[in-house]
């Protein structure tokens, strides 16, 4: 070790994570080529321009690229500093959806500015990594209280609510919460209370789950839980809140091993609603197979164990919690995706990062990983 | 680095290292239990979700609507078009997209087509994942044009906020001349299936093929997309005059005004049905019988009122004595049908009668019985009968039209003033054998294969050689005891008159494609000849006599300036003695030259002595003085000074009603005509008295109805042929054995 600190000295020890980058592109990449075929049929249709969501995703994919370049030179401690900007930031980019915000399908969760919408609810993902890094620092010892669990929880749930509360947006209020745990769960010793909590919740999902199956009448039900019933049984909602699901089955289904070869999915001509965004996991099941969806699947565990090496190594704790936030939040996002799809676990609206059409969600993602680059280089 | 050297620079804890590694596994485990899960679903369900997808797919295709043929008149004038039609289609799902359509789609949906907002809302909160609703039906193109301009991309309005709602086509059958060759044309369910008339016999023409939009799966299992155009129908063009069809629907009409609710509630006749053809080719040149419908809205149940109700046979109802004519349909009726018995009654509105109905033709007949004599040989023509005013045949006195007996009667006087007497000596001379096969070659019995849906089958309704008794022979010869339809009589009327050429009747001549080439020409088909030409003129000879002669049954069917020849019937009708007529002229014009044939027939009319084929000779005047000029005949009669006013006047009336129809206007003069037309054959008479030598020529005179009264009995006389009215109190035959007759022929 020493002696390498030494060999590099004169390139001023800029270590880069080569291999990280490598599959960044790579998901960004083979990202925009399933775009590109989950979308043209669909894009020419409404727009006449097949290329429609692939240019729409390209830009804010090269404006990623490029805040990632900047952040991984941007020396992550002074995110401590900007902790507390930052989090304010989201947080009245999220208020003021509530004024500016253009409804789209009866919510509320893009501002336009300047013809460029935004999502307010990816930059919250991003504020609650830093900013929940930052409490945990600060609290040090006093993280232990029960106070200081409160604290480090309480600002993610600020934020979270907010989500909720303001864009409708479950699955995103989710992340932000899950992030917040599994980086409390990182910095504090001890298991048994996570697993007394993750059972209670485990438990407390089961009675809803059963109560909301056993009620006769589902017709007055809050949309939520008309989504458990469904989760049950798609088939039985065909035609209408379990369209999306059965149709994401019947791609997955038919797809086969090898998959029926790049652009020729049958359900992306409009028998999967959406199919650019929560539902591209399932073209690529279609179209590539088993095999083209494990392979992303072992890129993604690529990702997130690079992630874990960086953490590991990372030169303090600061550090080492901004790539675990981020790897949470990777980890949390492309778990869900795929248990939606596969329909393990009820529809909610959540992308796979990097592939699925988002602008925000780009940006915000290889931000991300922009700063976990920037802990690698000071690996020492 | 940097940080190490910090004093407070928190190190990473071996602990949280481990919790780290912890936290990867748990990652690691998801991602192999979600591996797992795919893998089950590509294994378990594999096979039938590829069958799903695949099947799917087929949803893909679509039905693109061909166009109906049209159907044209002898001169290119449309009858029947089809008319392209939309029908507006929400696409909720492309709607919803985004909020920003919502309102404007809304608000131009509600503008243009007048739909409710408040419907197309709740449909829209009900249904989000809705692509196809259909908002409005079978709009016409400038209905939507309006809509189409927001639409089109490039257009003036064109408004990108208006979104999901996009046009099918479609077509509809319209009928722009309403009740025009009502009967003739038929129409068309909503699917495009015809009924009744040209539309059901020239279905499989008019109709094309549909074509089809769909999606496929080649070899590989790709999907392609393939349209295939549809083949529109091809159009037929008739033989139909669509000015002559006119001339005779507006007579067959007035003749209706005139008469309805006359003696009794509703119509002037049961029905009344005018023929009219081409004499040397069988085409049809106008065919219509009364009561109308219109076309474009067939189901109009206030076209049923006045008409005979019939039963589920489609038999009419009999009335409570056997002197009705049947019960008349009133709003109050209609009201109380049931589905199935107002359908009976639309099915009697909707079939023609010209070629569904059979009746005992009456003494229409009478030339055929003749032209059967003459070319067998079994007369010469110069035969001189004697009437006695009846005669006996196989024990049953059967009596003449004239009970008081008309004299001698050669065989021309027979038919000018329709002897029976004369008629039964004539069958007798020609025997049952020859009679039978005559009927057969003059297609009696059957079917004449015309091109129309609906003709009746009337084999069995004449008698074989084998089965015809003496009595069956005579009344035959009289045109009573078989029963015929319209279409048998005139196609064999016109093989009477034109040399013996028996030619299918048609009434299509031509099938045209869409692209407007010719496909098939139909050409007159001559199949067989009945008479010789040598017959045939003597026929012609006698029939002039009808309408020339000074003791003619027809006079009052010559048009002004027009010598014309035919012969009239006035058939009883079963069961015998029940008042009940069916009266007829059946002619044809010029005179010397026959070129067109014409026969009206008037089922019960509406009149208390219906015994007078003068409600048929009527309307074939009438007709004819407008058809004749129209056909550019030269007219070869002198006018009288009458006959001038009444033309000048009719030329008037062409100018001011030919289009607008003052219903009003038209029963005026429609009931001067009548009058004139009576006072008319009353002047005649007058000078034609001294000759006259008959016994009922000296009755009294009824100044109420302008009939004779006879003393003795007190019955009504024709004053032209001395037929008595009402009186037919005479022997019935034996009806199962449908060889009832007495009296008959006028």
């Amino acid at each position: 070790m020493e002696k390498t600190r030494f060999l590099k000295k004169p390139k001023v020890e800029s270590y880069v994570d080569y291999s990280l980058i490598f599959i960044i592109l790579f998901l960004l990449a083979f990202g925009l080529v399933m775009l590109y075929s989950t979308s043209s049929y669909e894009a020419n249709l409404d727009y006449g321009d097949s290329a429609y969501y692939f240019k729409h995703q390209l830009v804010p994919t090269l404006i990623g690229l490029a805040l990632m370049i900047f952040l991984s030179y941007f020396p992550y401690g002074l995110l401590k500093k900007l902790a507390f900007p930052i989090y304010i930031g989201a947080a009245v980019l999220l208020l003021l959806l509530i004024p500016f915000g253009r409804e789209i399908n009866h919510a509320k969760r893009w501002i336009f500015i300047m013809g460029i919408s935004i999502q307010p609810a990816e930059i919250a993902k991003f504020a609650v990594i830093v900013f929940t890094a930052t409490i945990i620092v600060t609290l040090k010892r006093k993280l232990l209280d029960p106070k200081g669990y409160l604290t480090t929880l309480g600002f993610p749930a600020l934020l979270a609510l907010m989500v909720y509360g303001i864009t409708k947006n479950l699955s995103s209020a989710i992340i932000i919460m899950g992030i917040a745990v599994i980086m409390l769960f990182i910095s504090t010793p001890g298991y048994k209370k996570y697993v007394i909590a993750a059972l209670s919740v485990i438990a407390l999902a089961t009675v809803i789950v059963l109560i909301v199956a056993n009620s006769a009448n589902s017709s007055g039900m809050n949309y939520r839980f008309k989504r458990i019933l469904v989760w049950l049984d798609p088939a039985a909602y065909a035609s209408e809140k379990g369209f999306q699901t059965i149709q994401a089955l019947y791609a997955i289904g038919s797809g086969g091993i090898f998959g029926k070869g790049l652009g020729e999915s049958m359900q992306k001509m409009g028998f999967i609603p959406e199919a650019q965004n929560d539902m591209i996991f399932s073209i690529i099941c279609e179209e590539l197979g088993l095999f083209g969806a494990i392979a992303v699947m072992l890129m993604f565990m690529l990702l997130i164990w690079r992630l874990m090496i960086i953490a590991n190594n990372a030169p303090d704790m600061f550090g080492a919690l901004l790539v675990i936030g981020v790897m949470g939040h990777i980890a949390i996002q492309v778990i869900l995706n795929i248990a939606v799809v596969t329909n393990t676990i009820p529809n909610t609206g959540i992308t796979l990062p990097f592939i699925s059409y988002g602008g925000s969600a780009v940006i915000m993602q290889l931000a991300e990983i922009g700063m976990a680059l920037n802990v690698a280089k000071n690996i020492g | 680095m940097k940080q190490r050297k910090v004093k407070n620079a928190q190190k990473f804890t071996i602990g949280m290292k481990k919790k780290l590694v912890v936290l990867f596994v748990l990652v690691l485990l998801a991602f192999v239990g979600l591996g797992v899960r795919l893998i089950l679903i590509t294994k378990n369900n594999g096979e039938e979700y590829q069958k799903q997808v695949l099947s799917q797919q087929q949803y893909d295709s679509t039905t693109l609507p061909f166009r109906r043929g049209e159907i044209l008149d002898a001169n290119n004038t449309v009858l029947a078009y089809s008319e392209k039609v939309y029908n507006v289609i929400l696409d909720a799902k492309l709607l919803l997209r985004n909020d920003k359509y919502v309102e404007p789609t809304i608000k131009a949906l509600v503008k243009c087509f007048g739909l409710d907002a408040g419907e197309i809302r709740s449909y829209l909160q009900d249904h989000p994942g809705s692509q196809y609703y259909i908002l409005a039906k079978k709009l016409t193109y400038d209905q939507i044009s309006e809509f189409q301009g927001l639409i089109t991309i490039g257009s003036d309005t064109y408004d990108e906020n208006i979104q999901g709602v996009w046009f099918e086509a479609g077509y509809i059958r319209k009928y722009p001349n309403n009740t025009l060759a009502c009967d003739i044309i038929g129409f068309t369910s909503s699917d495009n299936n015809g009924m009744y008339g040209l539309e059901e016999y020239y279905n499989s023409v008019l109709s094309g093929t549909p074509g089809r939009e769909y999606g496929y799966l080649d070899d590989d299992s790709q999907l392609e997309r393939t349209t295939i155009p549809a083949t529109d129908g091809d159009s037929i063009v008739t033989t139909i005059d669509g000015n002559l069809q006119n001339i005779v629907e507006r007579h067959l009409q007035e003749f209706n005004d005139t008469y309805a609710n006359n003696a009794r509630q509703g119509n002037g006749a049961n029905n009344v049905g005018c023929i009219m053809m081409d004499v040397n080719t069988g085409e049809i040149l106008a065919m219509a019988s009364y009561p109308f419908f219109d076309l474009n809205n067939p189901r109009d149940t206030s076209r049923l009122i006045g008409m005979p109700s019939v039963d589920e046979k489609g038999n009419k109802v009999k009335g409570e004595s056997v002197f009705d004519s049947g019960v008349y349909i009133t709003q109050e009726m209609i009201d109380g049908f049931s589905d199935e018995v107002l359908y009976q009654n639309y099915n009697a509105l909707w079939k023609n009668y010209c070629i569904s109905d059979t009746y005992e033709p009456g003494s229409v007949a009478k030339p055929f019985t003749v032209a059967t004599a003459l070319e067998s040989g079994s007369i010469t023509g110069d035969e001189v009968y004697n009437c006695k005013g009846f005669l006996e045949v196989g024990g049953w006195e059967i009596k003449c039209h004239n009970t008081y007996g008309d004299g001698a009667v050669s065989v021309e006087r027979g038919i000018e003033i329709s002897c029976n007497v004369a008629m039964m000596y004539v069958a007798q001379a020609t025997g049952v054998n020859t009679f039978t096969k005559f009927q057969k070659d003059f297609g009696f019995g059957l079917k004449t294969n015309i091109d129309l849906a609906g003709e009746a089958r009337t084999e069995g309704l004449t008698y074989s050689a084998a089965n015809m008794t003496p009595t069956d022979l005579a009344t035959n010869s009289f045109g009573q005891g078989f029963n015929v339809d319209m279409i048998e009589m005139i196609t064999g009327f016109c093989s009477l008159i034109n040399g013996g050429y028996y030619y299918e009747p048609h009434i299509v001549k031509k099938i045209v494609s869409s692209s407007g080439a010719t496909i098939k020409n139909i050409e007159p088909r001559i199949l067989r000849q009945t008479i010789s030409q040598s017959t045939s003129d003597k026929i012609v000879q006698y029939c002039n006599k009808v309408v020339a002669g000074e003791e003619g049954t027809g006079k009052t069917a010559r048009p002004a300036g027009y010598m014309i020849g035919g012969k009239t019937g006035t058939a009883q009708t079963l069961p015998r003695g029940n008042h009940q007529y069916v009266v007829s002229f059946m002619g044809y014009a010029p005179a010397d030259d026959p070129q067109i044939a014409i026969y009206v027939v008037v089922d019960r009319p509406n009149v208390t002595y219906q015994a007078d084929a003068k409600y048929a000779t009527r309307i074939v005047r009438a007709i004819l003085t407008e058809a004749l000029p129209y056909l550019n005949f030269p007219m070869t009669e002198e006018l009288s000074e009458k006959e001038q006013a009444e033309l000048a006047e009719l030329r008037e009336q062409l100018v001011t009603t030919y289009v607008s129809e003052n219903a009003e206007e038209q029963t005026e003069e429609n009931a001067e005509e009548t009058e004139e037309a009576a006072t008319e054959s009353s002047s005649e008479e007058t000078v034609e008295e001294k000759d006259r030598s008959s016994i009922w020529e000296s009755f009294s005179k009824d100044p109420a109805t302008g009939y004779l009264v006879d003393p003795n009995t007190g019955n009504m006389v024709d004053p032209d042929s001395g037929a008595v009215l009402g009186g037919d109190d005479l022997p019935d035959f034996n009806e199962a054995s449908n060889t009832a007759s007495s009296e008959g022929g006028n």
